[in-house]
């Protein structure tokens, strides 16, 4: 943890569904509840299962709460501010006793709706009638707002993403002459770099040195910007400006117009189907590696990690780093149709091993993680799986993106210099594939590419 | 807790119901996606569609090559209409040449089935939209099994996949109410017929009128409706207020308003009728491109594709915004005119909204589906003709801003995804149908300018029934030589 994550003892006081919580400058809602203890932050939409968050990131949409009255906003990712008023959705009875669970003990093997009731005609009434009252997630928002002003800048190079392959794009387009704007989505440079998954890849040092080399190379960096939609620029402003991004910052949107666009978003935490995997107490094991680290929160004691491949050794140990109690490590590969082809273990030494395909998480929040023949106690799972590689801002673009069984999701393509299938798109990092070691090295390869191509384009 | 392993938490989808989907057919993400419902909540698929593939590739034995992601559609995660609303003017302002959208990949398509086709059939139907599908499934339903039925892409890949889902009878010419009315009343018994649920919810069609001129439309409207015994009613600002109390009524004069209308989930009625039609004997071949058609004598002989010719003396072209281009194969210029059309659905929210709503002016339309989705799109003045299916920023932000106008209460709810569809213009903006002067054999089904699925069930039946020999007015009326004798047919009451 490095000093500026230490948290100001400051509280702030909060209710979550009329009961008052107190929380701490910095907290997101997220952190406050289960630093309380609260874990059910959510029932699901359609089985009214108890849910809490998985990821920590903002992807899974698992710890959506209407917050000062507006539905759904993800709780891991919105601050925490004093008299904040957080309600839990979709359970009408109260998040802890929801009758309407019931749909999920009717349905055991998942609802099929497209042929529910479909021989009688008034049967088909009143099922509609009760799916649509049933449907939905939050309520409309209490309030109007006003439109959010926006902004429109135009850009040479932008490179999406400030962990070490953005970074090192960034700084390979910058010392190649170009000018070139970093967007980070976090509120700190590094992405995965600060978890400490793998001592053989850049970590929070590597950050360090090199968000100064960016600073010398005069490349801007804009913290807590999230890329949401990447389109050829079909808009009058910047003529000539191929690519239009749209960025939300935190809340307002604003479109940037660039020659050339470097996609490195890195990965997405990914979690493990088995039964009970949805329960609130299954966390992704770099979302709880992101929480110790960045809110100084942990889950519990002792942890069940289970997942495939080297990223299950990584992350146990940067777990157990983190103060966490192993309880079991459990090799899951098998539990799931093609396990990541990783070479799969570096020496998992003085971790305590197990392999095991049938698996089963009970209580909730989890209490016990069932491994084989094997009843695990412990205060929580953590999943530990190779993050997917989030090819989705490429992929909106037209960039072709193919599943891979070594990254455990869809790869950006790209060729020797970066460049995918889109003229003005390049590729690096995690999102194309690249092992952690090598971000580093495939980010300069595309800053290169994308300096060189922005040059091109304005000549 | 009931020991289910879900997949995508999002929407609460089980291994079982993905496993289920893969044996019915549905094998490929995009299909899987569609019939499961996977990847469609606020994650987007971000977390459940590695998990999908990785099943997909085990179970269905994927070719390397159809081992893609499902399209990935904007925004990333999910953004408030507030946020797009504000964008600034420079964003919706289009350029003078519009960027070219990126070509289809031509050549096989990797998922395209290794049975060859048959040498020849007694029809071959172009386009396994809901026109197409409904076609053979009535068809084979008279005893005429022998219809083959190609389709490009998966089934919902076209403009019957891509539609908002809303039907009405609120028409302006009588030919058009009474195939709505009928279809309609098929469509609330679509489930018993076909086995499959379509989701039919009358919660009624809300027209509302920004002007006096516009109104006095409407009025004209409600009394032709009335005459085909229609609910239709004209209501003031006030009512309107009471049926959606979220609208800003100052931004309206008046409304027409009829309960009986509704909105439908559009994928189940293609699976529905292609199911329905291959248990009566007709062949659905998707992931199959049409590359020609032979014609002879002035009369058409074969359709030529990716996966070899089939004969045959009677060919519909039902693929919509695709027919011109397939009637040039023949020879023949169809006046059809493809346009690109936005749409973008929402976070799910709890039921709070009854009718679809449709400004005039701006071609604003907006429902709630079943799963509580705020889907709704709007027209573009300045959209250049083309079969372009990729998504604009500009239409979000002109979307939000013509949406929490008329609707402030919705400026905090979040944008999901958007997508684009192509509506296949006519000038009069009704449908081309029947025989091609100078082609015998060669029979369309097109031109249905966005609206052809609230009309398929009752236009495929007649087309079923004429061509086993029945005399009907439609295919004199609507037949594509209408434009060459000046005689028009003109639909006024068009959205979007």
């Amino acid at each position: 943890m490095t000093a500026s994550d230490a948290l100001p003892a400051r509280p702030l006081g909060f209710t979550l569904d009329g009961e008052r919580i107190d929380g701490r400058e910095g907290d997101t809602v997220a952190s406050a509840l289960l630093r309380a203890g609260i874990t059910t932050f959510t029932r699901s939409i359609k089985f009214h299962r108890p849910r809490g968050p998985f990821c920590f990131a903002g992807s899974c949409g698992q710890c959506l709460m209407r917050v000062d009255g507006v539905p759904s906003l993800p709780a891991c990712r919105v601050p925490l501010r004093e008299g904040m008023r957080c309600v839990r959705q979709n359970a009408p009875l109260g998040a802890d006793a929801d009758v309407l669970r019931a749909s999920d003990f009717l349905f055991p093997e998942g609802l099929d709706h497209h042929h529910l009731l479909v021989g009688s005609r008034v049967l088909g009434r009143v099922a509609l009638e009760v799916a649509r009252r049933l449907a939905g997630l939050g309520q409309i928002p209490d309030e109007p707002r006003p439109a959010i002003p926006g902004a429109v800048r135009e850009e040479h190079v932008v490179v999406v993403g400030g962990g070490p392959a953005g970074i090192s794009a960034a700084l390979a387009a910058a010392h190649r002459g170009g000018r070139v704007l970093l967007l980070e989505r976090e509120a700190r440079l590094g992405g995965a770099a600060l978890l400490g998954i793998d001592e053989s890849a850049p970590g929070p040092a590597w950050v360090a040195e090199h968000s100064r080399a960016l600073a010398a190379a005069n490349v801007e960096v804009v913290l807590e910007a999230e890329a949401i939609g990447l389109y050829a620029n079909d808009a009058a402003a910047g003529p000539g400006k191929p690519a239009l991004l749209a960025v939300r910052r935190p809340v307002a949107a604003v479109a940037v117009l660039a020659d050339v666009v470097v996609v490195a978003t890195g990965g997405v935490s990914q979690p493990l189907p088995f039964p009970g995997s949805d329960r609130p107490g299954v966390y992704a094991a770099r979302g709880l590696l992101a929480l110790a680290s960045h809110r100084g929160v942990r889950v519990g004691e002792r942890l069940c990690v289970v997942g495939e491949g080297s990223e299950l050794v990584d992350c146990a140990r940067a777990l157990r780093m983190a103060g966490y109690a192993l309880a079991r490590v459990v090799d899951a590969a098998g539990a799931w149709p093609r396990p990541s082809g990783e070479a799969a273990q570096q020496s998992a030494a003085g971790l305590p091993l197990l392999r095991a395909r049938e698996l089963r998480a009970r209580g909730n929040p989890v209490t016990e993680l069932r491994a084989g023949e094997e009843a695990i106690r412990c205060d929580a799972v953590a999943v530990a799986l190779p993050p997917a590689p989030l090819h989705e801002l490429a992929s909106q673009a037209g960039a072709q993106a193919r599943f891979s069984a070594e990254s455990g999701g869809f790869e950006v393509q790209v060729d020797a210099s970066g460049r995918t299938s889109v003229p003005w798109l390049f590729a690096a990092g995690r999102a194309a594939g690249a092992p952690r070691a090598r971000a580093p090295d495939s980010g300069t390869r595309a800053g290169v590419g994308a300096a060189d191509a922005a040059g091109k384009g304005a000549a | 807790m009931n020991d289910k392993a879900i997949v995508c938490a999002c929407e609460d989808v089980t291994r079982r119901e993905l496993e289920d989907a893969i044996r019915a057919g549905y094998a490929d993400v995009e299909s899987m996606k569609r019939y499961t419902g996977l990847g469609t909540g606020p994650c987007q698929g971000k977390s459940c569609l590695s998990a999908a593939m990785r099943l997909c590739a085990e179970r269905a034995d994927l070719p390397e090559a159809a081992q893609v992601p499902f399209r990935a559609r904007p925004p990333l995660s999910p953004t408030s209409l507030a946020a797009f609303a504000g964008m600034p003017d420079d964003v919706v302002r289009r350029r003078e040449s519009p960027v070219p959208p990126p070509r289809s990949s031509a050549g096989v398509h990797p998922l395209q089935p290794r049975e060859p086709l048959p040498a020849k059939a007694s029809v071959v139907i172009v386009g396994g939209g809901i026109m197409g599908l409904a076609l053979a499934w009535n068809l084979a339903g008279r005893g005429e099994s022998d219809v083959l039925v190609l389709e490009r892409g998966y089934l919902c890949e076209g403009a019957s996949g891509r539609n908002g889902g809303g039907v009405r009878a609120q028409w302006t010419t009588p030919a058009h109410i009474e195939l709505a009315k009928e279809s309609i009343e098929f469509m609330g018994r679509f489930a018993q017929e076909l086995g499959i649920n379509v989701w039919l919810r009358r919660g009624g069609y809300l027209f509302l009128a920004h002007d006096e001129r516009t109104l006095r439309m409407l009025e004209a409207g409600a009394r032709l409706h009335r005459a085909h015994r229609l609910a239709t009613r004209i209501i003031d600002p006030g009512e309107a207020g009471d049926l959606v109390p979220e609208l800003d009524t100052r931004k309206f004069v008046g409304a027409s308003w009829n309960p009986d209308d509704g909105v439908v989930f559009p994928w189940p009625f293609l699976w529905g009728y292609a199911h329905g039609a291959r248990k009566r004997g007709a062949r659905v071949e998707t992931f199959t491109r049409v590359t020609g058609l032979e014609v002879e004598g002035g009369a058409v002989r074969a359709v030529r594709t990716d996966r070899g010719t089939v004969r045959a003396d009677r060919v519909v072209l039902a693929c919509g915004a695709w027919s011109p281009a397939i009637a040039a194969m023949a020879g023949v210029a169809l006046p059809n005119v493809p346009y690109r059309h936005e749409i973008v659905s929402s976070e799910p929210l709890k039921p709070f909204l009854g009718p679809l709503v449709t400004m005039m002016g701006t071609g604003l339309y907006f429902s709630q589906s079943m799963r509580g989705e705020i889907v709704g799109g709007m027209g573009d003045p300045d959209e250049p003709a083309g079969l372009n299916q990729t998504s604009s920023l500009r239409f979000l932000v002109r979307y939000s801003r013509a949406l929490t106008e008329l609707v402030p209460r919705l400026a905090q709810v979040k944008l999901l995804r958007q997508w684009a569809g192509c509506y296949d213009v006519t000038p009069d903006h009704s449908p081309i149908l029947g025989e091609t002067p100078g082609v015998r054999g060669l029979l369309q089904m097109s031109g249905f300018v966005g609206h052809g699925f609230m009309m398929a069930p009752a236009v495929a039946r007649r087309m079923a029934e004429w061509m086993g020999g029945a005399r009907d007015e439609l295919f004199e009326r609507f037949n594509v030589s209408r434009f060459a004798e000046g005689r028009f047919e003109k639909e006024t009451l068009i959205i979007g």
